[in-house]
């Protein structure tokens, strides 16, 4: 009976049955039905929980784990897919998006973005998702969501095969990648279609490579060099983050390979190509970077440094990381228990990894460099309480957690290992990785948007749209080409599907000129610099948070506070022409005037 | 490449998905096409070209065919916008499958031998009756999850509106579009008044469906001297002295910044 439920065949069913709760939990939210989220995480656990199971075992046959994690990863991947299919929804998708149907436009990359300008300049995924678009014809949507499910899958199997070939356990391996789903940006924020969801598969990629390289026979060293060039290339102009961590890993690499005598050859000619190949694209391509980037690790320093002598009042956990006054649902107790329980979890999982690894790898630089990465992650933590660095300490764990999750693997074999009670200790450690897996979602999603909120419905037989989206829909059908200011949840769903050039946030500085009731002086000036004669006026005061401003509103849901009627009223009384308005929402065109 | 069944395979496809891709108008056909043509074919011959005959166990080889095919367009989409044409889709239909046949080239070059047809192949075990069943199960349940994802569905409790916007027809401003585009949950009736200048106006009784858009073309008369302000209010019926919605313009207009 246990042999039968344990068998791919079920599992696989199971991890259907699991995928279609989640889609029932986000259809019941969508119908603003208030659904709970137990529908949503038992199906999330449906998925996991028996291939977690099978993993522990030591019946498995390498291929079966392989296609074990393969199938966790998809269904994994899958519960991103029903949370928004078939529109984006992640506000780093609309920008990437909006770059695919330019370089579609224009049939030449670099193209300007107004939300993030240094993106054009990292066109890896959105070149690839054009050759999609191009060959098939199908939707930027549809041809996205494949490329990063197909990146996701190969981030898997080279995950697998990486822990298999540094371990020696295909076992461990399964664990390891398991292990690894707990990250916090796993489930949603890595899996959007965005240049880093393209990347760190291909960093997966290079460091499984150059595994297999190092203990490749030397006829065979030439071949592996193969794919770790060709990514090192391709991951330098999809993503700066990542090709920035493969040259540091690289350089690491080089130096522990020269202080350790390692007798393999030194592998500093990668190093050199991916240091080499990132500074000269930083350099001729994508200068711009340095004014993205550096602001952002300034502010997170700062942060740090004021959070800890206490001039700033630490960030509290699990806060709303809404960027208006208006209070969203906060994450329960439970589940922050899970999350906290999760991050204990994983500190005795390591603790003990660590320890085993040192005794028995210690000679293998690599594997330092990933006990590196453990300890990283857990320092990596503390800037959770920095306001200014949470998200970078959020974004870096998803490259630590790489180090941890081979780590972890000795951790779990201790666990595993023969003696008594071992189906009890299976079980124990598939709970914890369950653990792991929905505290890691937990703190890396906030609470009130890990279930789908309403962008479309349905009414008497056709479609309606919220007001955001209904304003894009106009604008691409009548305005094309126009460029407008408003705030950034509008000016986001403007880009992509509206396909339009829209500026929001401080650079220019639109915000203040659409939040603030009261014209100022400069206001109108920056707009006739920048060219902006369409101009969104929006009372809702979500209209700033890229993640939430764009559904509908709900009764007795957050979503419903408004912004003082002067950030309407201030442009009306200019007085200039009103193009549309659906209610909370104003189009105004600066040059129609009397 | 005589001999390399599977380069000739790959080199074949390579071109009929490329063929397929590039002029076949059928959406669903060119999708099936167009995956295998980007997503596998050329990582398949790039790292036949590189490893030769040596052994490379299947799953890493499949593994690596989709990274490496990754790789290729986005490296691809870099040397492509080199080129005056850039990235189209006659440019992606030529490159991939130039790329998969020099590898397959390469590769076919650099094995020892053509290999023979295999008669010894070990056979792929063949899945019981029951796992066909599950495994179709399965896959029927996750397309149901998906289509369930995709379908809009009655979201009473959202707040429907209607949306009311104004536009010149032409570049001459002399005819205005003016719409209704309902997304409310109920049928509704609205009043729509529309002044042209002081003296003129127009109103029109207007029932919408949920979903429904309604357009109307009013023409602006030409003044001697000045503009002429367009309203258009929107009254909801029964509540003649509430305004629900207003746009308004001033035609021709300046197009210049106040």
């Amino acid at each position: 009976m246990q042999a039968r439920l344990e068998s791919p065949p079920v599992i696989a069913l199971l991890a259907a049955a699991g995928l279609f709760l989640c889609s029932l939990a986000n259809a019941l939210s969508r119908e603003t039905r208030d659904p709970s989220q137990l529908i949503y995480w038992l199906g999330v656990l449906l998925i996991a929980v028996p291939i977690f199971l099978r993993l522990t075992s030591t019946q498995p046959s390498y291929r079966e784990r392989l296609g074990l994690v393969l199938l966790l990863g998809l269904a994994l991947y899958g519960v991103k897919i029903v949370h928004d299919a078939p529109l984006f929804t992640l506000s780093d998708e609309y920008i990437h998006a909006f770059n695919v149907q330019q370089i579609e436009r224009f049939d030449h990359l670099y193209h300007f973005n107004p939300a993030i300008s240094t993106s054009p300049y990292y066109p890896g995924l959105e070149g690839a998702t054009s050759a999609l678009t191009m060959l098939t014809g199908a939707s930027t949507y549809l041809c996205g969501t494949i490329l990063v499910g197909a990146a996701r899958l190969v981030q898997m199997a080279a995950l697998f095969f990486l822990f298999a070939r540094l371990s020696g356990s295909a076992r461990g391996a399964g664990l390891g990648v398991a292990v690894y789903t707990g990250t916090s940006n796993f489930l949603f924020w890595g899996a959007q279609f965005s240049y880093e969801s393209f990347s760190l598969p291909l960093v997966c990629v290079v460091l499984m490579a150059f595994v297999e390289r190092e203990e490749a026979p030397p006829r065979l060293r030439g071949a592996w060099a193969v794919p770790i060039v060709l990514g090192i290339l391709a991951i330098t102009i999809t993503h700066h983050l990542s090709s920035y961590a493969l040259a540091i890993i690289f350089v690491a690499l080089s130096v522990l390979y020269w202080v350790m005598k390692v007798e393999k050859p030194n592998p500093w000619p990668f190093a050199v190509l991916a240091v080499g190949s990132a500074a000269a694209w930083l350099l001729i391509a994508a200068e711009s970077t340095t004014g993205y980037l550096f602001p952002v690790l300034e502010n997170a320093i700062k942060a740090i440094y004021e959070t800890a002598f206490g001039d700033t009042e630490a960030r509290q956990l699990f806060g709303s990381p809404s960027d208006t006054a208006e209070a969203v649902a906060g994450t329960p107790i439970g589940a922050r228990a899970i999350a906290l329980l999760a991050i204990a979890v994983l500190g005795v999982i390591s603790l003990i990894g660590l320890r085993q690894v040192w005794r028995r790898e210690r000679r293998k630089p690599l594997v330092i460099i990933f006990c590196a990465f453990t300890v990283a992650f857990f320092a990596a933590l503390t800037l959770r309480f920095a306001p200014a660095a949470w998200e970078t300490g959020n974004r870096a764990g998803g490259y630590f957690f790489i180090g941890l999750s081979f780590v972890a693997i000795y951790g779990t074999a201790r666990l595993l290992r023969r003696g008594p009670h071992l189906m009890r200790r299976r079980l124990l450690l598939t709970g914890a990785l369950a653990v792991v897996l929905v505290g890691g979602a937990i703190s890396g999603w906030s609470w009130d948007l890990q279930l789908a909120r309403p962008l479309k419905a349905s009414a008497g037989g056709r479609d309606i749209f919220s007001e955001p989206l209904a304003l894009a829909e106009f604008a691409k059908q009548r305005l094309d080409g126009s460029r407008f200011a408003g705030p950034e949840a509008d000016a986001r769903i403007l880009l992509f599907p509206g396909g339009q050039v829209a500026y929001g946030g401080q650079g220019p500085d639109i915000e203040d000129i659409v939040d603030e009731p009261v014209l100022r002086d400069w206001q109108l000036p920056l707009l006739e610099r920048n060219h902006l004669p369409y101009l969104i006026a929006d009372r809702r005061l979500l209209s700033e948070d890229t993640l939430r401003g764009q559904y509908f509103s709900v009764k007795d849901q957050y979503g419903n506070e408004l912004r003082p009627q002067g950030v309407v009223h201030k442009f009306s009384e200019i007085p200039v022409g009103r193009v549309w308005q659906g209610g909370r929402i104003v189009l105004f065109n600066l040059q129609d005037r009397p | 490449m005589r001999g390399h069944r599977d380069l000739q395979w790959a080199c074949l496809a390579a071109v009929a998905c490329a063929l397929v891709a590039a002029l076949v108008p059928l959406g669903m056909v060119r999708l099936i096409a167009g995956l295998p043509l980007t997503l596998f074919l050329p990582g398949y011959a790039i790292v036949a070209a590189a490893f030769g005959s040596r052994e490379l166990a299947p799953p890493k080889r499949t593994t690596l065919s989709f990274a490496v095919s990754l790789m290729v367009l986005a490296l691809g989409s870099f040397v492509l916008n080199i080129f005056p044409f850039g990235l189209e889709t006659a440019s992606w239909a030529v490159l991939l499958p130039l790329v998969v046949i020099a590898a397959c080239r390469g590769a076919a070059l650099r094995r020892e031998r053509p290999q023979r047809a295999r008669a010894g192949r070990p056979a792929l075990p063949r899945p019981a009756t029951g796992s066909l069943v599950l495994g179709a199960l399965a896959a029927a349940i996750a397309l149901g999850a998906l289509a369930l994802s995709e379908r809009p569905l009655p979201a009473e409790n959202a707040k429907g509106f209607t949306a009311l916007w104004m536009l010149p027809t032409d570049k001459r401003e002399d005819v205005v579009a003016i719409g209704l585009d309902s997304n409310q949950h109920e049928p509704r009736s609205y009043r729509l008044r529309v002044s042209l200048g002081k003296d003129q106006s127009k109103t029109y009784r207007v029932e919408l469906d949920p979903g429904e858009e309604r357009v109307y073309e009013v023409d602006v008369p030409p003044k001697p001297v000045g503009r002429t302000h367009v309203v258009a209010s929107l009254y909801k019926e029964g509540e003649p002295q509430k305004l629900y919605r207003r746009v308004t313009s001033w035609l021709p207009r300046q197009m210049t910044f106040p």
